[in-house]
C-alpha cells in the first residue's frame, strides 16, 4: 500500500516535468514541421488578394436598382527576388475578364521590365486609383468609355498588350519615376472615327510608344505630378479606301496620340487632425484627320469636296476630373475617424462635329459635366461603405441625378 | 543637314540628361528614412495604410514586389525597408 502511495506521489511530482518535456517536444516538432513546410513550399510565394463589391442606384425614373456587383481576385506570385507575376480577373456585373497578366523582372534597384497584358501606364487613374477598394466613390470619374461612347470603346482604359520599362531616379530630396512602353496601339473604327486603345490583337504593323513621367518634388512624397504621352498608327493595314478630289486615300496612315496630366496631393495635417487628398487627371485624345461615311439622318458641318456621303471632323476628345477628400483620421472618436467626405467634378468634351457625340437641341456638340458628392465609411483599411450623389448635366441641358451606394470588401 | 542637326541636339540633350541624373543621388534625409516612415508617407498616397497583421511575412514580400510595380517611385531598398517594418510589426 505504501509503495503504491509512493508511486502515485512520484507520478504526481513528475507530471509537471513530463508536461514540460512533452511541451518542449511539441514545440520542437512544430519548428521541424514549419521548416519542412517552408522547404516544401520552395521559394515561390503566392498571394490571393483583391476585392468584391455590391451596390445599388436610385433615381426618380428607375427607382431602386440593385445594379452593381463584382469580384476582382488578384493573383500575385513572387517567383524569385527578381521575378514576379501579377494577374487580375475582374468580374464586374458577373462577366469574367482577364484584366491583366504581367511578368516583371527587376533588373536592379532602379529599373524593372515587364511584359504581357498590363493596365495602361497612361495617366494615374487606370493603373493606380481604379481598384474598387481604392476608389472612394461608388462610381468612377467620367471617363471616355462605353457609358458615353458607342460600341464599347475604351480610350486609354483597361489593358494593353506590350512591354514596359519602369523605374525611379533619386534627385536629392525629390524623385522621379518613369514608365516607357510599347504596345499594339489603338485601333480605328473606320465607320465613325472612334478609336479603341484596348487593342489586344495588333491591327497593323505599327506599334504604339508612350510613357509616363512622375515627379515627386518633396522628400515626404506628398505631391506627385505625372505627364503621359503616347503615339501610334490606329488605322487598319487593310482598311477600305475612299476618294477625295480624285485622289485615293485609305485609313492605314491615320494616327492617334494622347497626352495626360495627373496630380496627387495627400497630406496628413495634425493641426486639423485630418488627412486631405487632392487628385485629378486631364486627358486629351487626338486622331488624325480622315473622312468617314455620313450616317443616315445626320447633317455634317464638313462634307468631303464634291461628295456628300463622306464627312470629316476635328477628332479630339478631352476629359478631366478633380477630386477632393477629407478624413479626420487623427481624431480619437472611433466613428468620426473612419468617415471620409468626398467631392469630385468631372468634365467630358467629345468631338463636337462627330456624328456620335452628344448634341444640344440645335445639333451642336458641347460638354458633359458631372458633380459627385460622396461619403465613405471605412470599416478597415480596405473595406468600406460608399455613398454618393451623382448629378450629370448633358450637352442638351438635361440633368440626370442618381443616388449611389456600394459596399466594397477588400481581401 | 537638318537631320544631322536634330540628331546632334538629341544626343547632346540625352547626354546632358544622363549626366544630370547620374550626378543626382538621394540625400541622407531620404536614405535615412525608416521603413515605418516610408510606409506612412507612401501607402496613403493611393489607399489607407495597411494593417501589418493582415498578411504573413512571406505574403508581405509578395505585396512588396507588387507595390514596387504600382507605386513605381520607391527603390528596391526602400520597398525592402517597408516590408521589413511590416514583417516586424505583424
Amino acid at each position: 500500500m505504501k509503495s503504491l502511495f509512493r508511486f502515485f506521489m512520484l507520478a504526481f511530482l513528475l507530471m509537471p516535468a513530463m508536461t514540460l518535456v512533452s511541451s518542449a517536444q511539441d514545440s520542437t516538432q512544430t519548428e521541424v514541421n514549419k521548416k519542412n513546410l517552408s522547404a516544401a513550399s520552395g521559394k515561390t510565394k503566392m498571394l490571393l488578394t483583391g476585392a468584391g463589391w455590391f451596390g445599388f442606384a436610385y433615381d426618380k425614373d428607375a427607382k431602386l436598382n440593385f445594379n452593381s456587383y463584382g469580384f476582382a481576385p488578384v493573383f500575385l506570385w513572387k517567383i524569385s527576388d527578381k521575378l514576379f507575376f501579377e494577374s487580375e480577373i475582374e468580374a464586374p456585373q458577373g462577366e469574367f475578364e482577364l484584366e491583366f497578366a504581367k511578368l516583371n523582372y527587376a533588373v536592379n534597384n532602379y529599373i524593372s521590365i515587364g511584359a504581357g497584358r498590363m493596365l495602361t501606364p497612361f495617366g494615374a487613374y487606370g493603373e493606380k486609383w481604379e481598384p474598387a477598394f481604392i476608389e472612394r466613390f461608388p462610381n468612377n470619374p467620367i471617363i471616355p468609355d462605353e457609358d458615353f461612347l458607342p460600341g464599347g470603346t475604351h480610350l486609354n482604359w483597361g489593358a494593353i498588350m506590350g512591354l514596359d520599362v519602369r523605374g525611379r531616379v533619386p534627385l536629392g530630396n525629390s524623385r522621379l519615376s518613369y514608365v516607357l512602353f510599347v504596345s499594339n496601339g489603338p485601333s480605328l473604327d473606320n465607320s465613325n472615327g472612334l478609336i479603341d486603345y484596348e487593342n489586344l490583337d495588333d491591327n497593323n504593323a505599327n506599334k504604339q510608344v508612350g510613357g509616363r513621367i512622375g515627379l515627386l518634388p518633396f522628400s515626404n512624397s506628398c505631391l506627385e505630378v505625372g505627364f503621359s504621352y503616347e503615339q501610334g498608327i490606329a488605322g487598319n493595314s487593310e482598311d477600305s479606301v475612299y476618294q477625295i478630289n480624285s485622289e485615293w486615300k485609305d485609313y492605314s496612315k491615320v494616327g492617334a496620340s494622347a497626352m495626360a496630366v495627373d496630380l496627387n496631393f495627400v497630406k496628413s495635417i495634425p493641426k486639423i487632425k485630418s488627412i486631405i487628398s487632392v487628385k485629378g487627371q486631364f486627358g486629351s485624345y487626338m486622331v488624325d484627320d480622315a473622312y468617314y461615311s455620313v450616317p443616315e439622318g445626320f447633317t455634317a458641318n464638313n462634307y468631303a469636296p464634291g461628295d456628300s456621303t463622306l464627312y470629316t471632323f476635328n477628332n479630339t476628345l478631352q476629359n478631366y476630373y478633380a477630386q477632393f477628400s477629407f478624413r479626420p483620421a487623427l481624431l480619437k472618436n472611433k466613428c468620426l475617424k473612419n468617415v471620409e467626405l468626398l467631392f469630385r467634378y468631372n468634365s467630358l468634351t467629345e468631338p463636337k462635329d462627330a456624328a456620335w457625340s452628344e448634341k444640344d437641341n440645335n445639333g451642336a456638340g458641347g460638354v458633359v459635366t458631372r458633380l459627385d458628392i460622396g461619403l465613405c465609411y471605412w470599416l478597415n483599411w480596405r473595406t468600406g461603405l460608399r455613398f454618393a450623389y451623382e448629378g450629370t448635366t448633358h450637352v442638351n441641358g438635361e440633368q440626370s441625378n442618381e443616388l449611389l451606394a456600394r459596399f466594397v470588401m477588400g481581401f | 543637314m537638318k537631320k544631322i542637326t536634330s540628331l546632334s541636339i538629341t544626343i547632346i540633350f540625352s547626354i546632358g540628361i544622363l549626366l544630370f541624373i547620374n550626378g543626382c543621388a538621394a540625400t541622407e534625409k531620404v536614405t535615412a528614412k525608416s521603413g515605418a516612415q516610408i510606409w506612412g508617407e507612401n501607402c496613403l498616397r493611393c489607399h489607407n495604410a495597411p494593417d501589418p497583421v493582415d498578411y504573413s511575412d512571406a505574403q508581405w514580400e509578395t505585396v512588396g514586389m507588387h507595390m514596387k510595380q504600382r507605386v513605381n517611385n520607391l527603390t528596391e531598398a526602400e520597398i525592402n525597408k517597408v516590408v521589413e517594418f511590416l514583417q516586424s510589426a505583424n
